[in-house]
């Protein structure tokens, strides 16, 4: 990953933070102080999901900024005046965490469907009897991330 | 990667597959602040898996099911 590519990537995560939504290419060429075409912004992006820097649609577009969801998801979260969704639970805290800020996720418990609302305050959540569950081995996250 | 009520809703949801791993959402919490803390700083760099490896292991979460590679 050369330092265009790393240019590239710390736009589209500031496009994506400020406007609580994926950028397009187009929008990234068109906010990029380095002259990238929508080609050239599509290629970087190529690059960055070859290396496991954020996950590409079928249609070249973004899916995945991880933590952030490029798509609609059961991991919301409200922080900063702002709301996302998150790939899956640990990238809702993930959120937090990578604003550093305090927030709010809201999901369902995926055995009942119960609504979970836990907020996050100085790095702690608010409700303690919540469990995660990883399925995947570590070593087998990236096989499919979609399902991880 | 998802949340539960308990560890009860856990077992029921996995239905007889094999568990991967359970953790207190404080736990969780914890090793998102590790993992995703640094992500939109400009002067962010890739994480090694040396590097990954070595925040799973600081938060206990250590075995071969969080063995990274």
């Amino acid at each position: 990953m050369d330092e265009s590519d790393i240019a590239l990537r710390n736009l589209t995560y500031e496009l994506f933070v400020a406007e609580g939504r994926a950028p397009t290419a187009s929008a990234i060429a068109a906010a990029s102080s380095f002259a990238m075409s929508v080609a050239e912004v599509a290629g970087g992006w190529r690059r960055l999901a070859d290396a496991h820097a954020l996950v590409l649609a079928d249609d070249g577009g973004l899916r995945m900024l991880n933590p952030f969801s490029a798509v609609p998801t059961r991991y919301r979260v409200h922080a900063a005046g702002r709301s996302w969704y998150g790939n899956c639970a640990w990238d809702a805290f993930g959120i937090c965490a990578a604003l550093h800020v305090d927030g709010l996720i809201e999901t369902t418990c995926v055995d009942c469907d119960d609504p979970i609302a836990v907020h996050v305050r100085d790095r702690r959540p608010d409700d303690d009897s919540l469990v995660f569950h990883c399925l995947v081995p570590a070593a087998h996250w990236w096989d499919d991330i979609g399902f991880t | 990667m998802n949340l539960f009520r308990s560890e009860e809703h856990v077992n029921r949801w996995l239905d007889g597959r094999p568990p991967g791993d359970t953790l207190p959402v404080a736990r969780l919490c914890d090793l998102a602040h590790a993992w995703w803390g640094d992500r939109i700083d400009p002067a962010w760099r890739p994480h090694t898996l040396t590097q990954n490896q070595a925040i799973l292991d600081r938060l206990g979460l250590v075995g071969e099911f969080w063995r990274v590679a």
